[in-house]
């Protein structure tokens, strides 16, 4: 036995303490491998990734409810047109997708798309068989109401709905059978800019994401004991689901045209597409016009676009115009400060004051994280700053009576005290919010007061925190840097809106440093503030955003306004950029034509109205507000969505969908034409590819296997509710793990004491006894 | 063979034989005070529960502001129990770390119990959801919320999922219940597999009659 064998092995030299060192080793070596079999069994079962959740769409995907709830199978698409406009500083995109329902029975798919983070959603568009459908803007509730009637009474529908203001999903109600759905949606978002170079992406399709592995495990309940066991059979499921829902195939079947008329408003210099091969043809001085290279067209990486001025031609400045109904005019501006970056003046002073939440709900890896970003932030403090630290759960201490400069005592101490925490108690985060706003002396000459508010918001009196905020930031900023897996980030987000900073979520101990670092870099380089514009004829002009954001480094101020129609004159900008009053005017009468504007407006208008200051006016007045600018500007919101019914019922089964049968003639600006081409016929750019005609239909078969699907349009409804999923908690405890690990370590030490008692006294004897000799 | 004395006191022992004992003793203590460490989660989750059944009793009571304990982070959101296996547990409100440390929580975003969707209750599978692999379909729970109203739910299945992406439908039709722990049961280490129990509200006794 291994005893035996370690009291053998130690006797032939017990002469030495060498054994006893060999078998600490192999004992030593034997917890190792102990602990990382364990570690990496956890880790293999990290591994295992979703094949496709809403979650993880790349790309406008349409998803058919799976067999296994909560997954979705991607129905395959036949086609994608985009087309995006690019005016001035404005992109307008129109995507098409032609997506095909492979199963044999009726569903209700979900399209989802993600979208970036500012942009403006108007329009829904939908053919569904030989039907079209436009989709109409209205409350979300009643939209929401008007969708699940239609679904009941078997007609098909569609509901586009703001999830988070970065993702919109359509619902689309009654798919039949082998029927052919497309979808069209058009969004409106701003150009991105920094240090002269302009910008957008795509988001077309992004494989390495998604792991062809399966996830599911299917539980088999045997005889009826109640016990299930978990099938482990991997291979099946394999064959099953991985071929289909692996977006990669989907790709390759997934012809892309992509078009951008890239209208820059300035003499274009180096146009560049750093993922796809570019056909670009001029189109006047300052316009391009931009396709896809269809001969190759990797649709496995976002499109991205990046445009210069031409030497010496870089804009200073923009303004665009679009006149709108009711005798409103919309106004696009946008001014890049000239180089604020003086190397001889000196960084403006910051006054930091740290907040960090030690309440009971941090408990764990939150408060870890907490510490280890605060300490990285107090680290990176400069000697002529000053800075404070409040620590607070159900009651709260004030580190410094003052604020003190951050020297290195100051900081070694303050490091000190925030790795002393522990978290525990209730949360009263008020207290705190108010000594570090109200209680900390008048902010110095030309310094910069900023809250650093670090905490997982795990509060429900939000109201009275943003009110706080609004009535007392006087010149402080506030910054919220969100902890843990689930921060409260409506909490988080609108505090820094309202406290004019911006929102940080730390989720793991990976993202602390370079999520940190980001947040140092806007902390410490604000390069102007106290941004405000007006007109100089004194109208009223609404601009938005307001108040307008402090600027950092390379971006250029955008603003958008709404204006009487026929005004005239200048608009005033003037700011503050490092302590000096800085001001520019733009000429009106100057400005370009643009369109879009009027939404561009509305949709910041909208995220005004979301950071309103939380006073004592209440949140529905906010609501009813938003619900109004959105429905006047067409816009889907929190509050509205679009909806989309059609006028008779589904087609009957005997009716066979025939693309002849397609109206010839479609109604303006309906141009489905582009993905109604080609059926899925092997384009050229697939044949590069390898892929066969019978290699779709395959996928297309094996698609139809995994959709779950519902014998009438009536049960698609109930078959789709088995969607949304919950995310859940981490519910083990290390306990067992403790114990365990424990248990060998005592028993290792045992083993060991009695070895070394044996070695040094009673080994000879068992050795003779057992009738070995020495050396 | 070696020459020194056997037996002899700390001073007579070679370097190595004490830099041996020294590491074994901390390799001893190490190991003890791992084991207390686990020791010590089991003893909170059992005395925790304790307390809590007494401040929920409070609460039922009338005493709307009745902690655990008066430093206690946290609100109670239920209590659930099922007869057959004589357990009785303090569902509390909002599962984070930090609750579940206590007892089963109410995961965030879910309804309460008795309300309309899927609640769903989630404990560690070592300690206060221990039980949940005995329970079998048709076993009835009970869920009573501190208004004091009863409800009975029935056991539908169960199976095994991705903590993410579990088919979990937080707003589905009915009035459903999901408990939910860390599968495999005897794993000793931590992982993204979830077992879940689905079960159904039965309040009406003609249901049940019919359904048996």
């Amino acid at each position: 036995m291994f005893l035996d064998d370690e009291i053998a092995f130690a006797k032939t030299r017990r002469s030495s303490l060498k054994p006893l060192i060999s078998v600490a080793l192999i004992a030593v070596l034997g917890v190792f491998i102990t602990l990382t079999s364990l570690a990496h069994s956890a880790l293999a079962g990290e591994k295992i990734s979703p094949l496709l959740t809403p979650n993880g769409v790349n790309m406008g995907s349409l998803l058919l409810p799976s067999q296994e709830p909560g997954y979705y199978v991607e129905a395959p698409r036949l086609k994608a047109d985009v087309q995006i406009d690019v005016t001035g500083p404005i992109l307008r995109a129109k995507v098409t997708q032609r997506f095909q329902n492979p199963g044999k029975g009726w569903v209700e798919g979900t399209y989802v798309f993600p979208l970036p983070e500012d942009s403006a959603v108007d329009s829904l568009r939908m053919q569904i068989g030989d039907r079209f459908i436009e989709g109409k803007i209205k409350p979300r509730e009643e939209a929401r109401e008007i969708y699940e009637q239609a679904k009941r009474e078997g007609t098909k529908a569609a509901l586009l709905e703001q999830q988070r203001p970065n993702i919109f999903t359509n619902q689309v109600a009654n798919i039949g059978p082998g029927e052919t759905i497309v979808v069209q949606i058009e969004y409106q978002e701003t150009v991105h800019q920094t240090n002269g170079e302009f910008s957008f992406r795509f988001p077309m399709v992004v494989a390495p994401r998604y792991s062809p592995m399966p996830v599911v495990q299917n539980v088999r309940f045997g005889d009826e004991s109640g016990f299930a066991v978990a099938e482990d059979s991997i291979k099946d499921l394999d064959k099953i689901t991985a071929p289909v829902l692996d977006p990669r195939d989907n790709a390759k079947i997934n012809p892309v045209t992509l078009t951008v008329n890239l209208n820059a408003g300035f003499a274009l210099g180096d146009v560049t597409s750093p993922h796809h091969k570019i056909n670009i043809s001029a189109d006047g001085l300052d316009g391009k016009t931009i396709t896809l290279n269809t001969d190759e067209v990797p649709a496995d990486q976002d499109f991205e676009l990046t445009w210069k001025a031409a030497p010496g031609k870089t804009p200073a400045a923009g303004l665009f115009r679009e006149q709108g109904p009711n005798g409103k005019d919309y106004l696009l501006a946008f001014v890049t400060p000239p180089s604020l970056k003086d190397d001889n003046a000196p960084a403006p002073k910051r006054e930091a004051i740290f907040i960090i939440d030690n309440s009971g709900s941090m408990g764990g890896e939150s408060i870890k994280q907490a510490k280890a970003s605060l300490e990285l932030a107090i680290a990176a403090l400069k000697p002529e700053d000053r800075f404070n630290v409040i620590r607070f759960d159900d009651t709260m201490t004030v580190y410094f009576p003052q604020l003190e400069a951050a020297d290195d005592q100051h900081k070694q101490d303050a490091i000190a005290y925030v790795r002393s925490l522990q978290a525990e108690g209730g949360t009263e985060m008020l207290p705190a919010l108010k000594a570090a706003l109200s209680t900390q002396g008048p902010v110095a000459d030309g310094a910069l007061r900023q809250v650093i508010f670090l905490t997982d918001g795990a509060i429900g009196n939000e109201s009275d925190l943003f009110g706080e905020i609004a009535r007392n930031r006087d010149d402080a900023r506030v910054f919220t840097v969100g902890i843990g897996s689930a921060p409260n980030s409506y909490f988080m987000t609108k505090a820094a809106e309202i406290g004019r900073g911006t929102y940080t979520h730390i989720g793991s101990e990976d993202q602390i440093s370079e999520r940190m670092i980001a947040l140092f870099n806007k902390l410490e380089n604000p390069v102007m503030t106290d941004i405000t514009a007006r007109l100089e004829s004194g109208s009223d002009a609404e601009i938005t955003p307001d108040p307008v954001p402090d600027l950092y480094a390379g971006e250029p101020i955008v603003l958008t306004a709404v204006i009487p129609t026929g005004e005239n004159g200048e608009l005033n900008i003037t700011g503050q950029a490092n302590g000096q009053p800085w001001r520019t005017s733009l000429d009106l009468s100057k400005a370009a034509k643009g369109s879009g504007i009027g939404k561009l407006w509305a949709r910041r208008k909208i995220a005004d109205l979301e950071a309103t200051p939380y006073t004592d006016d209440g949140r529905q007045n906010v609501d009813a507000e938003i619900e109004k600018v959105a429905l006047e500007h067409h816009l889907v919101s929190r509050m509205t969505s679009l909806v989309a019914v059609d006028v008779s019922k589904s087609r009957p089964d005997d009716e066979q969908l025939d693309r002849t049968k397609m109206p010839l003639n479609l109604p303006a600006g309906w141009d489905f034409d582009k993905v109604y081409g080609e059926v899925s016929a092997p384009a050229p750019a697939d044949k590069s590819r390898g892929i066969t005609l019978a290699q779709v239909q395959n996928i297309a078969k094996m698609a139809a296997n995994s959709v779950a699907q519902a014998p009438t349009a009536e049960a698609a409804s109930i078959v789709a509710t088995r969607t949304k999923s919950v995310a859940l908690p981490q519910t083990s405890t290390l306990a067992d793990r403790d114990i365990l690990l424990g248990l060998m370590m005592l028993a290792f030490a045992l083993m060991g004491g009695c070895l070394l008692f044996l070695s040094r006294s009673g080994l000879k004897t068992y050795a003779k006894a057992w009738g070995w000799r020495d050396e | 063979m070696s020459n020194r004395k056997r037996g002899g006191g700390w001073e007579s022992q070679s370097a190595l034989t004490r830099v041996t004992i020294i590491v074994l003793a901390l390799v001893g203590i190490a190991g003890t005070a791992l084991i207390c460490s686990g020791l010590y989660i089991k003893a909170k989750a059992r005395l925790s529960q304790y307390l809590l059944q007494q401040s929920f009793a409070a609460r039922l009571a009338g005493d709307t502001d009745a902690r655990p304990w008066p430093w206690a982070d946290f609100t109670v959101a239920a209590r659930i129990s099922v007869p057959r296996l004589n357990i009785s547990e303090i569902v509390l409100e909002g599962a984070t770390g930090q609750t579940l440390a206590f007892g089963p929580a109410l995961v965030n975003g879910t309804p309460e119990p008795g309300a309309p969707g899927t609640s769903v209750i989630a404990a560690h599978r070592d300690t206060h959801f221990a039980w949940l692999k005995d329970l079998q379909v048709g076993d009835l729970i009970n869920v009573e919320t501190p208004d004091g109203i009863d409800r009975t739910f029935r056991v539908n299945g169960s199976r095994v999922a991705d903590w993410e992406n579990n088919g979990i439908n937080a707003a589905a039709f009915g009035t459903h219940l999901a408990l939910a722990t860390c599968w495999p049961f005897d794993a000793k280490t931590r992982g993204p597999l979830r077992y879940i129990l689905d079960a159904e509200l039965i309040d009406d006794p003609v249901n049940i009659a019919s359904s048996e």
